[in-house]
């Protein structure tokens, strides 16, 4: 549970990282006008921009296929595999379980992302993969950068398909919500009552990010 | 359960959830009381009208009336703890109790009376499960019982004294008859329902391990699906593509198998851009050619291939997404970093067969068949796959993503504890076993494959084995 508060902690430095997770977002932005699941991400090594990626389940009918490896392969048609060591993922949505496995295997620096993935993140949303006990070494993961873009980004997707379907849902589900939760400070509530419900991670309106 | 019989006839154990493990064996307290059988239903009624939220926790599994015979002794024998709280001594205690403590083995009403006469003449008796303690206090319920009878100041009371009891019982439902019967001896009778809350419902379970291990009927079983995936793990490695390990994907139409992707660790195979000079026991390899993520792969690209126009046409406009938003497109470089197609002939073939079903969603209930428990990736890659069975054959105990165990008592240390396959946080479970070894008939000492390695992690490696093998045990699968 810390590690759900403490990955959105003080970003050092932050006016850098928010130059690139800028692109990121930008990435998700192009996914959402292609009616692909806004989530993007790039890989940033000695500040060049080595991979981009968005969502490539559609395109392969392969589930795993993420925009963090769709980014992979294209720095690895350039690359060697070692420079991910020296590299940082800036991704709009918490990396999953699987790929915040497959970047700690790859060696990953460093994780920066916008908002919390509820369903399925492996960087505090669900599990803690980028720091638990393993054999590989472990890596830092900051959220919080453009959270608020990254989840309306989301919810646009969410309305966009559900106005598509045969059936639109009742109108209340298609409109689209602006409001988001702030991200309350860590452990600020009262000494001796109960914990409030973890207000980071509360985003009920997030529809499933396939990222 | 581990006699040879059973390991001979049955060769697959399911694996242990995450709740299993953590759940499992969590009790709660509740109040019980002795009844005259007679009364048992009205004092029932009597809680339920009055007693709010007395069936807030599911104890469905608990018989809610246990006749004493029935009960573990330490409940009968059990301290009177309302009559500490009351410490007034009423008419007819008149034993010391030293009588009441030394009647453990007896029915707990001798020793309110040294009198024997009356033990032998009293009505049958029932204990009542009334609640948990936390519904209600103590106090609260001694003084609503004592205004009923048969506790209510009649003729009667004076033969049933309130004794209300605090007794520990399992909180959820057993996940076996076995442990039903273990949980039955050591705190109250409890029922076994054919329910599981923490895992795949077990008549969902016996049917699919039927349907795996009856290779006789269909030609196809779990034997042989492993022995293919061990096939092609070696063959792969063979071709210093890989270390070892290999996935088999299974459709089943009807009872009917289809082996539908055949991969082995491809993990080696140079990229565009070939790693430094770097022996292969210091990286990782290829990451994406892990056996698993690879079969995924095969599946999606046959997928494609039969796919309708319809779905076609919709893959095709995700594809020129890419395009739309400036992506790099480098195909033989994608593939060769995927590695979602075959890398030999053995692969080539199985994956040329146009046997899958068209349309299909994902790897919608496939069977999945590991030559070795897969990493995390790889095990959270079958959950975005949603996958129905998955059976493996070599524990991972530092880098699998499967197991829920973190220790088992007769082997020690057993797995990181993430149990993958069984997670409610999670949008997709499947059912997951571990096939066990043959223990007898079977020549271990010829196979000095990295497999049995780890399958015998316990054992030190072979000294003639290479780093790879020796550290096999610690590498991601
Ligand atoms: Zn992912
Ligand atoms: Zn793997």
């Amino acid at each position: 549970m810390a590690a759900k508060t403490t990955v959105f902690g003080e970003v050092p430095n932050r006016a850098y990282h928010e130059r690139f997770m800028r692109k990121a977002i930008e990435m998700a932005e192009l996914a959402l006008a292609s009616d692909e699941t806004p989530v993007g991400c790039v890989f940033v090594h000695n500040d060049v921009i080595i991979g981009r990626g968005i969502n490539g389940t559609n395109a392969s009918l392969n589930g795993t296929r993420h925009a963090e490896f769709v980014a992979l392969a294209e720095i690895m048609a350039k690359h060697p595999q070692s420079i991910i060591r020296e590299t940082d993922l800036y991704v709009t949505v918490e990396p999953c379980i699987m790929c915040a496995s497959a970047l700690r295997q790859y060696g990953i620096r460093a994780v920066y992302f916008g908002c919390l993935n509820d369903r399925f993140g492996g960087c505090g949303g669900v599990m803690n993969i980028h720091t638990d006990n393993g054999v590989d070494r472990p890596f830092p993961a900051y959220g919080g950068i453009f959270r608020e873009e990254a989840i309306m980004l989301l919810r646009k997707f969410y309305v966009q398909e559900n106005n598509k379907a045969p059936e639109p849902k009742p109108k209340k589900n298609r409109e689209l919500k602006t409001a988001i939760l702030p991200i309350s400070a860590p452990n600020t509530a009262t000494a001796g009552a109960p914990a409030p419900p973890p207000t980071t991670t509360n985003t009920p309106d997030l529809p499933t990010p396939q990222g | 359960m581990d006699s040879p019989a059973f390991q001979t006839s049955r060769r697959m154990l399911a694996l242990k959830t995450k709740e299993e493990c953590r759940l499992g064996n969590e009790t709660i307290q509740v109040w019980a009381v002795e009844l005259p059988s007679k009364h048992a239903e009205g004092i029932l009624k009597v809680i339920k009208d009055n007693v709010e939220g007395q069936d807030r926790i599911d104890l469905q599994h608990l018989r809610r009336f246990a006749k004493p015979k029935f009960l573990p002794k330490h409940i009968l024998g059990e301290r009177d703890r309302i009559k500490e709280l009351h410490c007034v001594p009423r008419a007819w205690e008149t034993s010391a109790p030293a009588v009441m403590q030394a009647s453990c083995e007896n029915a707990v009403w001798d020793w309110s009376t040294p009198a024997k006469a009356r033990t032998t003449t009293r009505a049958q008796t029932l204990y009542l499960l009334i609640c948990p303690t936390n519904v209600i206090s103590m106090a609260d319920l001694h003084s609503l019982l004592l205004d009923y009878t048969p506790f209510a100041s009649s003729a009667e009371s004076w033969a049933y004294p309130l004794v209300i009891k605090e007794v520990t019982v399992p909180l959820l439902s057993p996940t076996s008859p076995a442990q039903a019967d273990e949980w039955s001896n050591k705190y109250w009778p409890t029922f076994y329902r054919k329910t599981n809350p923490f895992g795949a419902h077990p008549v969902s379970m016996s049917k699919a391990e039927d349907e795996l291990q009856t290779s006789e009927c269909n030609g196809f079983g779990v034997e042989h699906a492993l022995e293919l995936a061990e096939e092609v793990a070696q063959i792969t490695k063979g071709e210093g593509l890989g270390v070892g390990t290999g996935c088999v994907i299974v459709e089943r139409v009807e009872g009917k198998p289809e082996i539908i992707a055949v991969a082995g660790d491809a993990r080696y195979k140079p990229l565009s851009v070939p790693a430094a000079d770097e022996p292969h026991g210091c990286s990782p390899g290829n990451v994406m050619a892990h056996a698993a993520m690879r079969a995924l792969g095969f599946v999606g690209r046959k997928r494609l291939r039969v796919a309708s126009g319809q779905v076609s046409k919709a893959a095709a406009k995700a594809e020129s997404n890419f395009a739309n938003v400036g992506l790099a497109h480098d195909e033989t470089a994608r593939d060769g970093f995927f590695l979602d197609l075959p890398v030999n002939s053995f692969e080539q073939k199985y994956f040329d067969n146009d046997n899958i079903k068209p349309d299909g969603y994902l790897c919608l209930k496939l069977e999945v068949f590991l030559t070795h428990e897969p990493c995390m990736m790889c095990s959270m890659a079958l959950v975005h796959s949603r996958v129905g069975r998955v059976i493996f054959k070599h524990r991972m105990p530092e880098t699998g993503g499967l197991t829920a165990e973190l220790v088992r008592n007769d082997t020690g240390p057993v797995g990181l504890g993430y149990g993958l396959c069984w997670r409610k946080e999670l949008n997709w479970q499947f059912m997951c076993w571990e096939y066990i070894q043959q223990t007898h008939g079977e020549s271990e000492a010829d196979d000095t494959t990295a497999a049995s390695t780890v399958s015998q992690y316990s054992k030190p490696p072979m000294a003639n084995e290479t780093i790879v093998e020796s550290s096999f045990a610690c590498i991601h699968v």
